[in-house]
């Protein structure tokens, strides 16, 4: 059996690349991947995610949050206005990294079984993530991991056709 | 100037963000280290060597995106 992407995960991972290469990456990490989840295609996903709070805005502070935190314990501080920005190259196709690709392999071992990936499981896969930053942003963020995977698959399962 | 104080005995999870946000944080000061340096008209041959890379390497990663962004680039 093959397991498609439904339209709306493949536009979720459309516009990852979109958020990384905002946020200067050359790379589609997992939080590109969610932040994605939070727009107009999010779905199921988004709606899980605003239950707890997580618009866009939200999970970007928590993902600034983690980054600050993390190099704070390398003694490193960014100045208060962030770094300067570089200028991008609007030709760059962006890979997915390795995080990205955790993401995607976790989602397509929630849908077996299913007809279509969803972004639902998009979600389930970047939640079920053990470390990394997506994991230390939330937890940081004081986000009920366990919990926000529960209600994902409920909502995955109230859409089932 | 803060001291800074890395900490080896630090828990694992917190040693293991940190060498990646390191590591992000370094991707983004160069990129605005080397568009600032060929703004200023340095060569490929410095910035790689500042760098520590070869001028190849250098070149391959900053090259389309400083001229897209109009930055006039020296040959040498």
């Amino acid at each position: 059996m093959v397991v498609r992407f439904a339209e709306h995960a493949r536009a979720i991972v459309r516009q990852a690349e979109e958020e990384a290469a905002e946020a200067g990456s050359p790379v589609v990490e997992a939080e590109h991947l969610l932040l994605a989840m939070t727009g107009e295609h999010g779905s199921e996903a988004r709606d899980v995610l605003a239950s707890a709070g997580l618009d866009r805005d939200g999970i970007r502070a928590a993902l600034d949050r983690e980054f600050r935190q993390s190099l704070a314990a390398a003694g490193v501080t960014l100045p208060a206005g962030g770094l300067p920005r570089a200028s991008r190259d609007p030709a760059r196709q962006a890979r997915l990294a390795a995080s990205g690709k955790l993401v995607l392999e976790r989602a397509l071992k929630a849908a077996a079984g299913q007809r279509q990936i969803r972004p639902g499981h998009l979600l389930l896969g970047a939640l079920g993530a053990q470390a990394g930053t997506v994991h230390r942003a939330l937890e940081l963020a004081g986000v009920d991991l366990g919990d926000l995977a529960a209600r994902a698959r409920q909502a995955l399962d109230r859409g089932q056709p | 100037m803060d001291v800074i104080e890395i900490r080896p005995d630090a828990d694992p999870a917190d040693a293991l963000a940190a060498v990646a946000a390191l590591r992000r944080l370094a991707d983004q000061l160069e990129d605005v280290a080397v568009e600032r340096a060929m703004r200023a008209g340095w060569g490929w041959p410095q910035v790689a060597e500042a760098l520590g890379v070869t001028r190849q390497a250098v070149h391959k990663k900053h090259a389309r995106r400083l001229i897209a962004a109009g930055v006039t680039l020296r040959r040498r």
